[in-house]
């Protein structure tokens, strides 16, 4: 694990986007949205947004409410489409949900008629493989996850943060090559969010996702990504893509050191310098 | 009910003493007040008519014909509610063009058509099983109509998200997820079941419990009457406790306290 964790290190410079590196594997090209409201105003909820993301790099997002995290995470999985611009997924434009995407959403939204281990299998079962590889596969997540002794038990018998680590599982089954969660630790107390950052490091390390990974908490932001993008509002735009300079592997006493403490500071600047041009609106 | 006494926590046992009371203050004050059989017998009175009514066979013919109307008149309704709410449900067409019409038509008091179809099928069997169907079909209609539409989107969102097609979220999750409000509608249906073929008994029929309440009022057997208000009220508990039973069964991700009102 560590050994696969230190392999991935080496790789970290190439994903910068230098010339001679690997084309990026999902471009953010123009990207508008604008939403028209019941009251037929528009709402510019994305404006001009542009990011290339490497194979294999783990993007946070953060921005305050509103800022339209969610909307660019929808147009990354297919389930919006852009008022103009482009998303490109390796290679391919866009337009509706891709096979090689995994998403975990802000809310578990597991069926509550099926099973753990049937709501895990859901993506396999669509593509109408139930086979006994894929239950396999499905119960290996579980393990992974924790889970190993809830697999016939429903939903509704679960926690919260088991429900979301059930909503990752689900997300991880057909061994996607993109990872695209929104919020996904929003709902769960401090102590379960840790340890859920923890668990999705062991799971980008071993499974070398693309992740894009949005988040309320800057010190997660920062704990878990390549790179911080922060978002403003009014129009939703990205105001800085912010490189995270710590060495991996990380884990929780990479909070306390100084370059953690000064890059979630450097973040709430912008977070800072975002807010004051909103109030003088 | 007092819920201070550990002793009566137990909802069944706080029930039957509601009964027992009620039953106790009815017959003392039938005794007390001196009240005519005529008006309101006593329960003591109407138990001694009920096994009167069992044990010389009196009931039973109009027993079976009520049972088959309100099962047959169900099981219709609830078929045809069910086809045809999935028919407005799932093709816009005719949500659009026949939906408000079906709406229009469950205005109309059932009780006022009933003795068309008295006319229309006749004295037996046949009419009260129509008007029973009839009464059931409106509200699984509403009910699939409300429940289709009552989808989560975040869990439309998932399954596009995870490559659904249109056929495998219907039956993944627009079918299930409908069932709860279902479920709801055949609770309402199998009573308002009892209601209907009543209601078809006493517009016109020559058997049925409808049909005895009818006679015997006519014959001022007021404790007969209330011995057939009881069956009747039997057999509605029996009907709902079904549909409950079932609901637990196949909605069982329902928690108690969410379960449909009609409890
Ligand atoms: N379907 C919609 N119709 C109209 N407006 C919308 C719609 N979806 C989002 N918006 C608007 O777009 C903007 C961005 O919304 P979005 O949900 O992307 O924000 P967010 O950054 O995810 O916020 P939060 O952190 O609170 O989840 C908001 O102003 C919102 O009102
Ligand atoms: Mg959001």
């Amino acid at each position: 694990m560590t050994q696969l964790a230190a392999q991935f290190e080496t790789g970290e410079g190439a994903r910068l986007p230098a010339s001679g590196s690997p084309p990026p594997w999902i471009r953010i090209s123009g990207v508008e949205k604008r939403f028209s409201s019941r009251s037929g105003e528009i709402v510019n909820a994305l404006s001009n947004v542009n990011l290339y993301i490497q194979d294999g790099e783990f993007i946070s997002v953060v921005g305050p409410s509103g800022c339209g995290k969610t909307t660019l995470l929808r147009i990354l999985a297919g389930l919006e489409t852009a008022s103009s611009g482009t998303v490109h997924s390796g290679g391919e434009m866009v337009t509706r949900p891709r096979a090689d995407a995994g998403v975990v959403f802000q809310q578990a939204v597991l069926l509550p008629w099926n099973t753990v281990l049937d709501n895990v299998m859901l993506p396999a079962k669509l593509k109408g493989d139930a086979s006994a590889a894929r239950v396999a596969r499905a119960e290996r997540l579980l393990d992974f996850m924790g889970l190993k002794d809830f697999a016939r038990k429903y939903p509704f018998e679960l926690s919260g943060g088991m429900q979301q680590r059930v909503s990752i599982c689900r997300a991880l089954m057909r061994d996607p090559k993109v990872l695209l969660m929104d919020e996904p630790f929003g709902a769960l107390d401090a102590m379960t969010r840790e340890s859920m950052n923890m668990e999705l490091m062991r799971v980008w390390s071993e499974e070398r996702k693309t992740v894009v990974f949005i988040t309320h908490s800057i010190p997660e932001a920062v704990l878990l990504g390549d790179r911080v993008v922060v978002m403003s509002p009014r129009p939703g735009r990205i105001s800085e893509v912010v490189d995270i300079d710590i060495p991996r592997p990380r884990n929780l006493k990479t909070m306390g050191t100084p370059r953690f403490g000064e890059l979630c500071d450097h973040i709430r600047t912008i977070f800072g310098a975002a807010s004051q041009t909103v109030s003088s609106l | 009910m007092s819920r201070t006494k550990s002793i009566f926590e137990s909802h069944r046992l706080q029930s039957i003493l509601v009964a027992v009371v009620v039953i106790a203050v009815w017959q003392g004050a039938c005794k007390l007040f001196d009240i005519s059989s005529l008006v309101l017998p006593t329960p003591l009175a109407i138990a001694a008519r009920f096994y009167e009514l069992v044990a010389s066979g009196t009931i039973w013919p109009h027993l079976w014909a009520t049972t088959v109307e309100i099962v047959a008149g169900f099981v219709f309704g609830v078929v045809a509610g069910l086809a045809i709410g999935a028919m407005v449900s799932l093709i816009p067409v005719v949500e659009r063009l026949v939906y408000p019409y079906l709406v229009a038509l469950q205005t109309l008091p059932k009780v006022a058509i009933a003795p068309l179809f008295i006319i229309w099928f006749g004295y037996g069997l046949t009419s009260k099983i129509v008007i029973t169907a009839l009464v059931c079909f409106f509200p699984i209609l509403v009910s699939v109509v409300a429940g289709f539409h009552a989808t989560d989107r975040d869990e439309l969102d998932m399954m596009k998200a995870f490559g659904a097609t249109k056929w495998q979220t219907l039956v993944r999750l627009r079918i299930p997820s409908a069932l709860v409000l279902i479920f709801a509608g055949l609770e309402i249906a199998a009573v308002l079941a009892v209601f209907g073929a009543i209601v078809g008994e006493f517009v016109g029929a020559q058997v049925g419990l409808g049909y005895l309440i009818v006679a015997l009022n006519f014959s001022l057997d007021v404790p007969g009457v209330f011995a057939v208000l009881i069956v009747l009220s039997a057999i509605g508990l029996v009907m709902h406790g079904a549909m409950r039973y079932a609901a637990r069964r196949y909605i069982f991700w329902i928690r108690r306290n969410e379960a449909p009102v009609m409890a």
